[in-house]
């Protein structure tokens, strides 16, 4: 009988997929029990938004997740509109549509590296990464900036497509497209990616939805939920696109059904792009400071590549939130899914099976 | 699947092909990166358009914006003299600044590279530092785009022909929705409330009124102005001038948004009830004031609230002085200044109606008889045009004109008018005939920007019909067959060009004797003041120059120390917020000069 | 109305079952009002009886001025894709709430933020105490009278160089001599 042993992982180890700690009971190699520390970013969001009025909040909310900041942008800027009861134009439904789906895509090519570089395939992340960088450009030209947009806002979007953009975008998708195959070779044909992947951090099927799994994790286990299907926004309801599911819940199955994903992503810049009607793309709001959102509350969810993000706003008739509350994936993904999931792995596979959940630690502590 | 899965081990070795292609990454020789249209780089602002409102600030949420004084610039109307700051080291580039800028001085740039080991040098101030951005701007904001409003919520009237058939007012006023609205719009500056004579605090009463608390509007315009009701109507309004919001668009409403809060006031008692002020304990000194216009009533009402006893001398037999018949009544009620009247009666404020200072009661008696005494006369007497003819019948001045109307007497300007003057007077007097049915034309020397009317005036006289004979300078008045007045000659004018470089002066054309047909001839080129009150002992004290009286001090106090002057024939602008001013000043002064206070 | 038959019918159910207030706030929302000792059996009988199986969210609202916390349980069926929310809540003195996490283990995550950010307790729950901060010894931060502002100023310092900013309301007022009586002052721009 070996010797039990307390290991930390995090909050600088650079397999963990952000400033958070998990602690691992281990025997061996094999772990016994995992628990996730974090407190090493909280910057009380939440609490800052209590002190700032309606439109000055959503350039902190973006900043909850680095790697996907525009899901908070526009899940805040749905709550608020919920609330107040404000119209969206059609023209920039569409064009959150794009800016979503660019903005998964750019996430998946970063998962891409945080997935394949914790399993020791370097070279697909060095890509994927150089490769974003075209997606970023679309962005700035679209919204002047690159990592966070502020662009998404109560009423619709902060400015039009620029001219040229649509034929620079679809260009762009039709280079990732080739470069996504290129990627399979490196990555999904490599046995040793198929080797890591397969049976490891496996979520059962008939608890996933229990333990508030949600997301691409949840597809991997076959079942089918998707937001953006389940109670459609902006103009999802009216393109094409179909969600992709896998059986078996382990890493392989979560890896698989993001590589379909960002296809199906692909297909759906293209769709909207075509269908995206001219006119209004802003529904202004009055002036910012003196702008009161009648009381009430409303709990809106919106699909990032991590799974569901939910926010709690609460309005007490003033100019300022009375509460905004984040629920991001991670925040039972990197929690109590990740501490259950982790019992009896290999301590090697740690980071790779966060990076399988898309765990993004500032949406556990914000 | 098997460990030596040949397909598996092999397909990775593919990248191998990528060798000999062109890199994606960093090109050399080193290109600068190209940065997007709508780039939010760092910031610049362009110091002459920026009036130094301090919005960019305000919205800020990483305080990363201050309002400091920067060389070469210095407040004047409308400018703050005040430039943002920003602190590079706290700004998230979020843009907001830009936005919300109402004037579109600020904006982002393309630049986004600052590197320096000096961590203070983060601080800088846009425009100063970096005065070559201007060449590099790409984050802006249009009148479009911006987060200011500029659309006014249009105020409902009657229509122009519809008008003139009554004395109804014209002007309908806000609803209680519109006026949130409205009151939306503002950007708490206060760059208006600095160039109001009287300082209304206009950012407060006006969000008080966008938060939905009209009571307390309504207690924040009375704290330093009694009248706001007929400064809400028909007050000249130099703060909508300088509105922030003006450079780029339309003002805020600020006089329709005043008048929106009074309305919610429609008896003196309710306003009692809501102002509810606190009256100060009788502190048993005596002030004595003549005249019951805005001045005066001011004085009077202030210093009641401050146990001073009060007691005003009215020459007619009601209060208001040029407001209460000087104005037409499409433009302001009487029950208006009826209503604030009663009010100020209400709180102590005594009046003695029909009470000529001079006349009935001499000055020397007031003299002694108060501690101190406040002058508020006004201007009653107007100016003669100089003309031949001018005191035929069918000749008349503005001010006797208006004031024999709004008393519901009866003058019979006939069929056709001719008015002569281009200030408010002129117009009123203009509007009012028209309301008569009569055809009028408006004979005024300079061109119709040079008008000193209200803007909206002079429209509203257009629309009803009310022509308007620009560069003519009157020459005679043409006496008919039954000694009335048939008619009127004058002379064109051309703008000559002034050599000290004034504004143009307008000087006759030789020849161009023109003669217009009319029934009545209304003269409005101004009022003067009546000394005739004041005793010749007192003169060597209270100066009066040019037929104004000089005060020495802020406080409004002559050189009398017990006497204190204001309105009118103290002030040049000799309009009614001036007044409210210089009685509100006179106040503190008597307060001062009296308790040491 | 047909369209939200779903909604209604389970909102009717719970409102029978436990004789609590609710509303159908929407299309796939219902809300449901309940007393905080109803909490835990409506939740299981929604978990068990009506598919509500997964737990979106808890979130807590300060409401000072009641003196009130309100607690929000934001559950979602997989079989209707509806979501339910049930509102309840609880005095701010001696904060006290049920403890979840054997209805939902992730329950307890949310349950020890909401102890360590509002100071409510959860009889029973368990998990370290110091969950997010670190060395705390103020009153929860996420309480409403906590005020950040006040406790940045007190706990760091401004980096010097920026003591010359100029309030412009007040710069105006100091160039014209208005004076602002204070009544009229939280009507004041924001600053």
């Amino acid at each position: 009988m070996e010797k039990e042993t307390t290991l930390y992982i995090g909050p600088q180890h650079p397999g963990i997929t952000g400033n958070m700690m998990v602690k691992l009971k281990v025997t061996g190699d094999t772990i016994s029990s995992a628990s996730t520390h974090v407190g090493y970013l909280h910057r009380a969001f939440e609490k800052l938004i209590e002190r700032r009025n309606w439109l000055q909040s959503f350039t902190i909310l973006c900043r909850f997740c680095v790697p996907e900041p525009d899901p908070m942008e526009l899940t805040y800027a749905r709550a608020v509109e919920e609330i107040e009861g404000r119209e969206v134009p059609e023209r920039a439904e569409y064009i959150r549509t794009i800016v979503m789906e660019l903005a998964r895509i750019q996430s998946f090519m970063l998962w891409y590296g945080g997935q394949s570089g914790s399993s020791g395939l370097y070279l697909v992340g060095q890509w994927s990464v150089g490769d974003r960088n075209y997606i970023l450009d679309l962005f700035e030209d679209l919204t002047g900036g690159r990592v966070y947009h502020m662009y998404i806002w109560p009423g619709g979007v902060r400015r039009d497509l620029p001219e040229g953009w649509k034929d620079k975008a679809l260009k762009t998708m039709d280079y990732l497209e080739k470069r996504l195959d290129e990627y399979d070779k490196l990555m999904f044909d490599s046995t040793i990616f198929q080797k890591r992947a397969q049976g490891v951090g496996i979520i059962p099927k008939d608890k996933a939805i229990e333990w508030g799994v949600v997301g691409a994790p949840l597809r991997g286990t076959g079942i089918k939920h998707d937001v953006r299907i389940d109670e459609p926004y902006c103009a999802y309801d009216k393109l094409n696109f179909i969600v992709p599911t896998q059986e078996g819940g382990d890493v392989w199955a979560r890896a698989l059904v993001r590589r379909q994903e960002i296809r199906q992503s692909i297909s759906i810049i293209r769709q909207a792009l075509d269908k995206m009607p001219a006119g209004e793309f802003y529904n202004k709001i009055p002036n910012p400071m003196k702008w009161s959102i009648p009381a009430g509350s409303a709990w809106v969810k919106t699909e990032s590549v991590r799974g569901e993000v939910g926010f709690y706003v609460e309005s007490d008739g003033s100019n300022k939130p009375r509460r905004v509350h984040v629920k991001g994936a991670a925040y039972t993904h990197g929690v109590t899914v990740l501490e259950k999931i982790l019992v009896g792995q290999n301590i090697a596979d740690v980071s790779f099976i966060l990076n399988s959940l898309g765990v993004c630690p500032p949406e556990i502590e914000r | 699947m098997n460990f030596f899965d040949l397909k598996g081990l092999l397909q990775p070795l593919g990248a191998v092909k990528q060798l000999g292609k062109k890199p994606h990454t960093i090109n050399y020789p080193y290109e600068t990166k190209r940065t997007a249209d709508r780039y939010r780089g760092l910031h610049y602002n362009d110091l002459e358009v920026c009036i130094g409102c301090g919005n960019c600030s305000t919205i800020c949420q990483n305080a990363a914006i201050d309002m400091i004084n920067i060389d070469g610039i210095t407040a004047k109307n409308g400018d703050s003299g005040l430039r943002p700051r920003v602190d590079n080291g706290r700004c998230c580039w979020c843009a907001l600044c830009v936005e919300v800028c109402p004037t579109g001085s600020l904006s982002l740039t393309k630049d986004y590279i600052y590197v320096t080991p000096d961590a203070n040098a983060f601080l800088w101030t846009p425009g100063v530092s970096n005065p070559d951005a201007k060449n590099n701007i790409s984050f802006t904001s249009d009148t479009n785009l911006s987060l200011s409003m500029y659309q006014r919520v249009p105020m409902r009237e009657l229509d122009g022909m519809e008008r003139v058939k009554s004395f109804a007012e014209v002007v309908l006023g806000y609803s209680e929705e519109e006026a949130r609205a409205e009151a939306q719009r503002c950007i708490s500056c206060g760059l208006c409330s600095n160039v109001c004579p009287d300082h209304m605090h206009i950012p407060e009463y006006i969000n008080a009124i966008a938060q939905g608390n009209d009571n307390d509007a309504l207690k924040i315009i009375y704290d330093n102005n009694p009248f706001p009701e007929m400064c809400g109507k028909v007050c000249t309004r130099r703060c909508e001038d300088v509105c922030a919001i003006q450079v780029r668009g339309e003002a805020v409403a600020i006089r329709w948004l005043k008048r929106y809060a009074t309305e919610t006031a429609p008896t003196a008692q309710k306003i009692k009830d809501i102002v509810n002020p606190i009256i100060a304990e009788p502190n048993g000194k005596t002030v004595g004031i003549i005249g019951a216009g805005p001045a005066g009533l001011t004085a009077a009402y202030y210093l009641a609230l401050r146990g001073f006893d009060v007691t005003i001398y009215e020459a007619q037999s009601y209060a208001g002085g040029m407001t209460m018949f000087g104005i037409p009544k499409y433009r302001f009620p009487l029950d208006s200044v009826k209503k604030q009247v009663e009010y100020m009666e209400s709180i102590g404020v005594k009046i003695k109606y029909n009470t000529k200072v001079g006349r009935d009661i001499s000055f020397e008696e007031m003299h002694t008889a108060y501690d101190a005494i406040f002058v508020g006369i006004g201007f009653q007497k107007a100016w003669t045009l100089g003309i031949e003819n001018e005191d035929i019948p069918g000749c008349i001045a503005a001010v006797d004109y208006l004031n024999i109307i709004n008393r519901g007497d009866s003058f019979d300007v006939g069929k056709k008018v001719a008015v002569i003057g281009g200030g408010n007077v002129a117009i009123d007097g203009a509007r009012v005939s028209a309301r008569y049915g009569a055809e009028v034309t408006i004979l005024y020397r300079r061109r119709i920007s040079e008008m000193p009317a209200d803007w909206e005036e002079i429209e509203g006289a257009e629309h009803e019909g009310v022509h308007i004979a620009i560069q003519t300078i009157p020459t005679r008045i043409i006496k008919g067959e039954n000694g009335k007045v048939s008619g009127i000659e004058y002379l064109k004018a051309e703008m000559i060009a002034d050599e000290n470089g004034g504004r143009p002066r307008p000087v006759a054309i030789e020849g161009s004797e023109t003669i217009l047909e009319c029934d009545t001839v209304i003269g409005a080129i101004g009022q003067e003041a009546d000394y005739s009150w004041l005793p010749e002992s007192f003169k060597a004290k209270i100066e009066i120059k040019r037929g104004m009286m000089i005060v020495t001090n802020e406080f409004n106090q002559t050189g009398d120390p017990k006497v204190f002057a204001g309105g009118d024939a103290v002030n040049k602008t000799a309009d009614a917020i001036s007044a409210i001013a210089d009685g509100y000043m006179a106040v503190k002064g008597i307060s001062k000069f009296l308790l040491g206070n | 109305m047909d369209n939200l038959q779903i909604e209604n019918n389970i909102l009717e159910t719970i409102k029978t079952a436990f004789k609590v207030e609710g509303k159908v706030v929407r299309e796939k929302r219902v809300e449901i009002t309940a007393h905080k000792q109803l909490i835990s059996s409506i939740l299981l009988f929604a978990k068990n009886q009506h598919n509500y199986i997964h737990l979106n969210h808890i979130t807590c609202v300060d409401w000072i001025e009641d003196g009130e916390f309100e607690i929000n349980y934001i559950i979602w069926s997989p079989t209707t894709k509806n979501t339910l929310i049930i509102k309840t809540r609880i005095s701010r003195e001696n904060a006290q709430m049920e403890n979840i996490d054997n209805i939902w283990d992730q329950a307890n995550t949310y349950e020890r933020e909401m102890r360590e950010m509002y100071g409510i307790e959860f009889p029973g729950l368990i998990g370290e105490h110091e969950f997010i901060l670190e060395d705390w010894d103020e009153m929860p931060p996420m309480r409403r009278d906590f005020d950040t502002l006040e406790y940045a100023t007190k706990t760091f310092y401004q980096r010097p160089g920026r003591e010359d900013a100029k309030d412009v309301r007040e710069e105006l007022t100091k160039q014209s001599g208005e004076e602002i009586p204070e009544f009229a002052k939280k009507y004041s721009r924001e600053k």
